[in-house]
């Protein structure tokens, strides 16, 4: 499986794909203020480190990368669920989900 | 494969995950809480079995025998079993009359029962991709028991910033497991090291590994709340139900620092150069930042949140020093912290129950209206503080003097500059403790009524004040377990050559 990858696209260019999905994920969380899109900036650092295991796996033939892959779309999956019920039960209570009116508690 | 022998590694996990199953089967036939919560109990009981058997006979179990094993049962793991599990006991044992008035009850215990599995995943992992799946049972399990109570919007708030954090962590650290997993090829602690061992750094590849840890160190300092990664922690630990507040801080914040204990002294202790500076800085950092935070607060359970930010920077100073001193004192100061910090935020929890209020006005007269519950803090916060004769001296004399009897074997003079950051903190945090006491025995507050306290969380509050006093004045056995365990951490750790 290795080298039938080898011969196509190179490594590095899936590493800079993965690294330019964790960094608008990174920047989004930090600039959004909308709290879904940051669920969703979430998801993107979570796949970027899937990316990278899958790349990682058909490259140096590690199978272990592809269920790690597996694990980790498991977990941003369960991590979707209990953050958008988080988000549900705000939204009912304070009417926004705009985290610059989570303001009750500061310093 | 997997055979009886190995399933006694992770039989304590499964028992814990069966009752969380059972728990809400029972629900639907009864809405008491003492019912629901006395089955959790058992569950945790049943569950610190395998571990306690470990600690006294010391035969290492190991669940799915890879190269070296994916969860190990051993004298590390144990030892932080039974703390995860001793603070899942308390917690539990005190939200039987916390929550009695709460809907949805059968959740909160199978979620407090399967953070607590996840905790337990974590000590016993020694591989990096495992301990992170345990690292996430475990926060999102808290992240709903945060918001348990679905009408308090300080909850919800609370909870919302901690799921934003959480998983912005979460995302750091996944893709520095993964950088070092394409690297080294491996995400077993052991295997990573050796890579290292047989890589030293003229090799291009090691940059990648600094930076796959420095992703791993914001995901996981996160989770401890390492300064600047700590914002979070006072708003989550004032928003949360005061009971998940107690397991919070004694419990998840204490799985963080296993999973840098076993990323530091296993995986990558063949480039500690790179990072004993970096770790270091950090510690000092964090403890004078958290002490110096705290010292205004007027809101308890936030003080108590900074102080325990401050008690995370006196524990980082274990990974700096390196040495099996250093690794025992770090883990008996986080066996004493879970008490002596559990507890008075379960002391706080039973005040709420009895409308006294979160501000620290309110702790006024205290000790003339619930003479039990104002000892209990009191001795807390001195133990806290690290006064003699109580356990927070004891831990804390065996983490200070580590960096110092490490200076003096290997002449590196600088870690002496740890124990002394430490030692002037803890002079600084007295001032915010004692503050508390003075107001429970010294000021006049607005009320001189006598306060009538529920027996469960009575008897949760005496847990930890016996655990406090009775390892304060006798330290010897259980400072010999911590070294026993430092001593089964550091034997996976491959000698430099």
């Amino acid at each position: 499986m290795s080298v039938e990858f080898t011969t196509g696209i190179p490594l590095s260019w899936f590493l800079l794909v993965s690294a330019t999905l964790f960094t608008i994920g990174v920047i989004g969380i930090l600039v959004k203020r909308n709290a879904i899109v940051i669920l969703m900036s979430i998801e993107l650092m979570l796949n970027a480190a899937n990316i990278n295991f899958v790349a990682f796996s058909a490259y140096y033939d590690l199978p272990m990368g592809q269920v790690f892959a597996m694990f980790s779309i498991g977990l941003a999956a369960a991590e979707a669920a209990v953050g958008l019920a988080i988000l549900l039960n705000l939204n009912r209570l304070k009417d926004t989900v705009h985290v610059d009116d989570l303001n009750i508690m500061r310093w | 494969m997997v055979d009886t022998e190995s399933l006694v590694a992770v039989l304590p996990e499964l028992l814990l995950v069966m009752f969380a199953i059972v728990i809400p089967a029972i629900g639907l036939g009864t809405k008491d809480s003492r019912i629901l919560g006395f089955t959790a109990l058992a569950g945790i009981a049943l569950a610190a079995v395998g571990p306690a058997l470990q600690i006294l006979e010391d035969r290492n179990a190991v669940f799915f025998p890879s190269d070296t094993g994916l969860l190990v049962l051993d004298q590390f793991s144990a030892l932080f079993m039974l703390i995860f599990l001793s603070v899942a006991f308390y917690v539990v044992l005190a939200s039987i009359y916390f929550t009695k008035d709460d809907k949805h009850q059968p959740e909160y215990y199978t979620l407090i029962l399967l953070a607590t599995a996840g905790m337990m995943v974590v000590a016993s992992a020694t591989d990096l991709f495992v301990l992170f799946v345990g690292i996430e049972l475990t926060s999102l399990s808290s992240y709903a028991l945060v918001a348990f109570r679905k009408k308090d919007v300080k909850g919800a708030e609370a909870a919302t910033k901690y799921f934003i954090i959480g998983g912005l962590s979460s995302g750091f650290a996944l893709f520095g497991i993964s950088l070092i997993f394409g690297v080294t090829g491996t995400t077993d602690f052991t295997l990573m090291n050796e890579w290292l061992i047989a890589n030293p750094y003229p090799n291009d590849l090691v940059p990648v590994v600094w930076l796959a840890m420095i992703m791993i160190v914001v995901g996981f300092g996160f989770k401890i709340a390492m300064v600047p990664f700590h914002m979070w922690a006072p708003d989550v630990y004032e928003g949360a139900p005061t009971t998940i507040t107690a397991m919070l801080a004694a419990g998840s914040k204490k799985m963080g620092f296993v999973a840098l204990f076993k990323l530091f002294f296993i995986g990558l202790i063949a480039i500690k150069a790179d990072w004993e500076f970096l770790i270091a800085i950090m510690a000092i950092l964090t403890m004078t930042v958290g002490n110096l935070m705290a010292l205004n607060q007027t809101n308890i359970k936030r003080m108590l949140a900074y102080s325990s930010i401050a008690q995370a920077g006196y524990i980082l100073i274990a990974i700096p020093v390196a040495t099996d001193y250093a690794l025992a004192g770090g883990i008996f100061q986080i066996l004493t912290h879970a008490f002596m910090k559990g507890g008075a935020f379960i002391v706080v929890a039973t005040l709420a129950t009895v409308a006294v209020g979160e501000s620290i006005n309110s702790y006024k007269g205290l000790g003339k209206r619930s003479p039990f519950l104002a000892l209990a803090m009191t001795i807390f916060l001195f133990s806290l503080a690290g006064i003699p004769p109580l356990a927070g001296f004891a831990s804390k004399f065996f983490l200070f003097w580590a960096p110092i009897q490490a200076a003096t074997d290997t002449g590196a003079d600088w870690l002496i500059w740890l124990s002394v950051a430490g030692i002037i903190n803890s002079a600084i945090s007295l001032f915010y403790y004692v503050r508390i006491v003075k107001y429970m025995y010294v000021e006049k507050g607005e009320s001189e009524d006598k306060l009538v306290i529920s027996k469960t969380m009575m008897a949760a509050v005496a847990i930890c004040l016996i655990l406090t006093v009775v390892i304060g004045i006798y330290p010897g056995p259980f400072y010999d377990a911590c070294w026993n365990a430092a001593q089964a951490l550091l034997s996976y750790s491959v000698p430099l050559p």
